[in-house]
């Protein structure tokens, strides 16, 4: 066993990772030894990451131990100082008791080299910054080649022939000749409005209030843009560092900020967990991930209430309550079997189906209209074996049959089934009776499978008619 | 403290002094059941903007009583606002999914059609309730299972008064549960009955026993036995077997005791 990361009382007791256990507990044998939990490194680094969009929009994480914030054009809430974010990055992570080695640099590359080698100088790097692999890294120490400052001015063609292209890709981002963009781990908004507080805010009619200040602000530049929102994004940040995330989205594009906040106001008030502002937060952010074009509508002259953006609003209401998959509507599906012919989606995402078959005068209705989502098995008695039900017993009722009409016969869909083509292999055939009760209830009931295709076909439940 | 303490409560303190104070309109609109007898027994028709409760006769006529109430709603002339049906996780579970090829082919139009399906009753009650008073509804139908506590006459009342504000057709469908007061405008028993066979025996079209348990205007209970036409889109009255030319007929005083078991 050795010791896969030490902390700096351990570093400056001689011990460093890498070392035997054994050896280690040999020199200090008061050593706390925990077990390594990559995991929970990860999560911990997701944890920073999500504090440190208080900087940025976009974090990337660099497993094991780092983290990359693009911060171009996010420094003027420190007086467009990058010293200064840095500063507060740091007196940040040293309240949770951690030790962050910071570096600016104008490539991602660049920043990460500079961190993990604690230099402040690009040309003053190893040139193991390269990350070339052993063999590189030793050939250009034979070469008396040991720091970037060496490379850098020397031409690069030959080093192209030497080592590979990429050595020299690596090098221009390394000396920041060269940039290139980091992955973010969320998509980056198209509008992100902050709010910064030098004392943090606890109160809610406080937070309430920047919140909708801010989703003001958010509907202008969306106005200005001709779009509407689709997602919307609060992120409290709280001074401890948690941050805390709702998110509202809309069944179509929009920039009413009063019918924001009640979308808001009804997602907080559903929270399976309520909002905790501990210390209080010290900045509050709204973005807009998602936008679609929306363009300025015209009021009328006379006021006619606008039904859809009612019924709009409303869904959109429910759907922040229930869950967007709790409020659907429904769509055909091309297929003929019954319980597959038909699946319902959310209305959030789009508008209901107009056009379904319509009734027939001549003929009473022949589908039921409720369907079970698995059918129910029935014990059921037929006069003759291909022949239609007389009496079937569902949820411990007898129900005699009076009048009946079928089979409608339904085949499997054998094209679904593995090897279905073949003879008998395609799956149960479903005979299909709309039958009536001495009651007067009328069901819709099959068996699965016909006598040449099984010995004991089962009688089934599918729907009820009215 | 916390956010969700301090936000202001869906809830209506003043549902009681609400009602106390509510005064029915003298000549609300009405809409006409289709049938002649039925609707002259109505004088009308029923409250379009008004609570509606309805009971099937047996456990297995819930779904009766379920089909009953959709239908009514779809008498309502069709525009922009849809029809809401809500239910909750356990009513879907017993009592299967709204088909939609089935809906269409009893005349009405599935596209009309949002469903809102909830976790409980209480956010069924909640949903409705906020439904009903947005306008954004035609008609909305809130369909239960079983004697809820939930159901009471506060939670009617705030159903009631909402829809009596916004001029929504609220349908409240209890499967399998007993009457208990409550503020409905009407209370109705409803049945499967037998239909008139088409030629070859086959079942025909939806048939109903109607049983009006409750009338908030005094109207005397009675029962009538009708079937709903896909094509006009409405109910006739349908003719008894056995010759006898009137569908309608007094109930008994007691309306509990024609309860089937």
């Amino acid at each position: 066993m050795r010791l896969a990361a030490c902390d700096t009382a351990a570093l400056a007791l001689g011990l460093s990772a890498g070392m035997a256990l054994a050896d280690a507990r040999a020199r200090v044998p008061e050593l706390a030894v925990f077990d390594h939990d990559p995991a929970a490194d990860i999560a911990l680094l997701g944890w920073l990451a999500d504090g440190c969009e208080r900087y940025s929009p976009a974090c990337m994480l660099d497993p094991p131990q780092g983290l990359l914030i693009d911060i171009t054009g996010c420094t003027y809430l420190f007086g467009d100082d990058e010293a200064r974010l840095a500063k507060d990055l740091k007196q940040r992570l040293r309240r949770h008791g951690l030790t962050g080695r910071i570096a600016l640099g104008a490539t991602p590359d660049s920043a990460r080299a500079k961190a993990l080698y604690a230099k402040s100088a690009i040309h003053a790097l190893p040139v193991e910054a390269l990350d070339a692999g052993d063999k590189v890294h030793q050939a250009l120490r034979r070469a008396g080649l040991k720091t970037l400052k060496d490379l850098a001015c020397r031409p690069r063609k030959p080093f192209a022939a030497r080592f590979g292209k990429a050595t020299v890709v690596k090098l221009a981002r390394l000396l920041e000749e060269e940039d290139a963009r980091i992955t973010p781990r969320r998509h980056v908004p198209i509008i992100t409005i902050t709010q910064n507080f030098a004392e943090p805010v606890s109160r809610t009619n406080d937070v309430l209030d920047t919140i909708a200040t801010l989703t003001g602000k958010a509907a202008a530049q969306l106005n200005d843009r001709s779009q509407g929102g689709r997602r919307f994004e609060v992120s409290l940040f709280r001074s401890d560092g948690h941050v805390a995330r709702l998110a509202v989205d809309t069944g179509a594009p929009t920039r009413d900020s009063a019918l924001l906040m009640r979308l808001i106001r009804e997602r907080i008030d559903t929270l399976s967990d309520p909002l905790d502002p501990g210390f209080g937060y010290d900045l509050i952010q709204i973005s807009v991930p998602t936008a679609d074009i929306l363009l300025p509508s015209q009021a009328g002259l006379e006021t006619r209430v606008d039904r859809s953006a009612q019924t709009a609003a409303l869904i959109d209401r429910l759907s922040v309550r229930l869950g967007s998959d709790r409020v659907r509507y429904f769509a055909e599906r091309n297929s003929h079997i019954p319980e597959r012919a038909v699946v319902e989606c959310a209305a959030q995402s789009g508008q209901p189906q107009k056009d379904w078959p319509q009734a027939t005068e001549a003929e009473p209705p022949m589908r039921p209209f409720r369907l079970f989502e698995t059918p129910q098995r029935v014990e059921s008695l037929a006069s003759i074996p291909d022949g239609p039900p007389r009496q079937f017993r569902w949820r411990k009722n007898l129900h005699h049959i009076v009048a009946y009409e079928g089979p409608e016969r339904i085949a499997a869909e054998w094209w679904r089934r593995k090897a279905g083509h073949e003879q008998g292999k395609g799956g149960p055939t479903r005979d299909y009776y709309r039958v009536e009760d001495s009651e007067g209830r009328r069901f819709w009931l099959f068996r699965h499978g016909l006598y040449s295709e099984t010995d004991a076909p089962i009688w089934y439940l599918h729907g009820l008619f009215a | 403290m916390n956010i969700k303490a301090i936000l202001p409560k869906a809830a209506f303190p003043s549902v009681h002094t609400a009602w106390k104070q509510y005064q029915p309109n003298a000549s609300p609109p009405l809409l006409p059941i289709g049938a002649p007898q039925v609707d002259e027994r109505l004088r009308g028709g029923i409250v379009q903007a008004g609570l509606h409760e309805f009971f099937g006769g047996a456990k297995a006529d819930s779904y009766a009583a379920a089909a009953f109430a959709l239908l009514l709603a779809w008498r309502l002339p069709e525009n922009d606002a849809g029809i809401f049906w809500i239910t909750g996780d356990k009513e879907r579970q017993t009592s299967g999914r709204l088909y939609p090829l089935g809906l269409s082919a009893m005349g009405g139009n599935p596209s009309r059609i949002l469903l809102v399906q909830t976790a409980d009753l209480r956010d069924a009650l909640r949903a409705a309730a906020d439904t009903i008073r947005s306008k954004a509804a035609r008609a909305v139908i809130l369909e239960t299972h079983g004697n809820a506590r939930l159901v009471d006459l506060t939670s009617t009342r705030r159903l009631a008064l909402a829809a009596a504000e916004s001029g929504v057709l609220a349908l409240l469908v209890r499967g399998d549960a007993v009457p208990m007061p409550s503020a409905a405008s009407t209370r109705w028993q409803i049945c499967s009955a037998p239909s008139v066979p088409y030629p070859g025996n086959a079942p025909g079209l939806p048939t109903f026993d109607l049983r009006l348990l409750r009338h908030r205007g005094g109207t005397a209970p009675f029962a009538a036995r009708v079937t709903w036409d896909h094509a006009t889109r409405s109910f006739f009255d349908t003719p008894l077997s056995g010759g006898l030319s009137a569908a309608v007929t007094d109930a008994e005083a007691d309306p509990q005791q024609r309860f089937r078991a």
